[in-house]
């Protein structure tokens, strides 16, 4: 069966790349642009991974990701932004609200890795 | 049209021709067999009326003696009407004979020779009917041994000898056209069986050859499918690799322009004048507060040199020299001095330049420079 995941972003060309990418690689993918729409999403069609920006219209997505986990606890946070943290604040900071954090100038290959690692292929 | 098909065609062609010449050959001889048995009725016809007249001959000749002994006119009677048939059957002969030289002329003999019998007959009648038994016996002395009715059955047997004989020549050409007629058939028939052995060898040898080339075909047809199959994955393969290729491409470019994006916004944040300088310190940027506060637009500053940008108010005691194409050169951060800027009208707007030297890997590749502009009551401030 396939493995849903649920993107959030508020550029819409960052949510159709890797949109079409993830569908290629066999997983179900919806893409909202912002916090609200995620949260409606994620109740209608529970998602086995959620991938977010940081900055998001009307909020922010560290927010969106403590309500998400509100009700989703068990389903894996993967943090996608263009804002650079230093890898030991992430580590120390983020690894309670997130189960990873990739830049988004990252390959995708690697954010294939780091999705395949939280829901498998 | 290809040899072989040619080939076939000629067979056929050539057992047409051996069927249309034995057909032609047999009907011409068949012909030959019908127009042969004409003339064997006729022989047979012409040999029955030989007979024929000499029987009527022999009875009239009898009916005559035999009327010179009883008188009777019924034998009499007999004798004239035998006569008669002897007429009648030399007129037949006549006819029958008149196509052929030879048997016409010994049919004209055979007719004067019973002609003259037939008058002996009638003059021996006569005199017996007028009882003049002394002439009659006379006649009859003088035909003793009868030589005129020798004469005649030799010249009937010479007719009869000639048409036998001609009915043996006839038999022996019947013979051998029936003989041809055989040969022509089996000869054809041969012929043409041989002819249709070999059609059909060449046939057999076309529709051989025609599945060799089809299976031919066929393993060239799986061959080329297969190369087809081969080469469609391997494109299937490219295409694929080709479009995750652009879309890590595209994905690179968003991840730049949006950090691109991201620097930019943090930079023209910033209310000072914030410039980036080249090593030979002449501005390559700046942000929207420079805009905002001077007037002029990023291209008309773009490439300028600094200092025609802003003069650096000296202290006394201060170096002589260019304070910014020295800390620079130096690689160091410049704080605090006085400056002045021209804005786009030339009014002289009084700021505050630091100067941070930007370095990449310890070699200093340009500048940034902020502009802090000095409020009027800060400059009271300053001179208090």
């Amino acid at each position: 069966m396939q493995k849903h995941i649920l993107v959030v972003d508020d550029e819409a060309p960052i949510r159709d790349l890797l949109g079409s990418f993830l569908t290629r690689k066999g997983y179900r993918v919806t893409t909202v642009a912002s916090a609200l729409e995620a949260e409606d999403a994620a109740g209608k069609d529970i998602p086995d991974l959620v991938i977010t920006d940081l900055q998001l219209e009307n909020s922010d997505g560290l927010e969106m990701i403590d309500r998400l986990k509100a009700i989703l606890p068990e389903t894996p946070m993967m943090l996608l932004t263009g804002v650079l943290f230093d890898p030991k604040v992430v580590r120390e900071t983020l690894k309670k609200k997130v189960s990873c954090y990739v830049e988004k100038t990252a390959p995708l290959s690697r954010i294939l890795e780091a999705v395949q690692g939280l829901v498998g292929r | 049209m290809d040899k072989t098909i040619r080939r076939i065609l000629v067979f056929f062609l050539l057992v047409i021709g051996v069927f249309v010449a034995v057909a032609v050959v047999s009907v011409r001889n068949i012909n030959r067999a019908v127009v042969g048995s004409d003339w064997v009725n006729h022989t047979h016809s012409v040999i029955l009326e030989t007979e024929a007249l000499r029987s009527a001959l022999y009875l009239g000749d009898g009916a005559a003696h035999t009327f010179v002994v009883t008188g009777d006119v019924a034998d009499r009677r007999a004798g004239v009407e035998a006569l008669s048939d002897v007429s009648e059957h030399l007129e037949i002969m006549a006819a029958l004979t008149r196509n052929e030289p030879a048997q016409r002329q010994l049919v004209a003999q055979i007719d004067s020779l019973v002609n003259a019998r037939a008058a002996f007959i009638h003059g021996v009648l006569a005199a017996r009917q007028a009882g003049n038994l002394g002439a009659v016996r006379t006649m009859l002395a003088d035909d003793a041994g009868q030589p005129a009715i020798k004469e005649i059955e030799r010249a009937i047997g010479r007719l009869k000898d000639d048409e036998l004989g001609l009915l043996t020549e006839r038999d022996t050409a019947s013979f051998i056209q029936a003989e041809m007629t055989r040969w022509t058939v089996w000869t054809g028939v041969i012929l043409d069986f041989l002819l249709l052995a070999g059609a059909g060898w060449l046939i057999r040898d076309d529709i051989a050859a025609r599945r060799a080339a089809a299976i031919t075909l066929q393993v060239a047809n799986s061959q080329l499918e297969a190369k087809v199959r081969e080469r469609t994955a391997e494109l299937a393969s490219a295409n694929e690799m080709l479009t995750a290729e652009n879309l890590e491409r595209s994905w690179a470019n968003q991840g730049l322009e949006h950090q691109l994006h991201y620097n930019q916004l943090i930079i023209n944040s910033i209310n000072d004048l914030v410039l980036v300088l080249t090593k030979a310190t002449n501005i390559s940027r700046v942000n929207s507060a420079v805009v905002h506060v001077t007037g002029f637009e990023p291209h008309e500053l773009i490439n300028r040199p600094f200092s025609s940008f802003a003069k650096l108010t000296l202290e006394a005691g201060a170096p002589i020299g260019d304070p910014v194409a020295q800390s620079m050169n130096d690689g160091r951060d410049l704080r605090n001095q006085a400056a002045v800027v021209a804005d786009r009208l030339g009014r002289g707007i009084p700021v505050r330049i630091a100067l941070f030297p930007l370095r990449d890997r310890d070699k200093v590749v340009g500048g940034v420079v902020i502009l802090q502009v000095i409020r009027p009551e800060e400059k009271l401030e300053h001179q208090i």
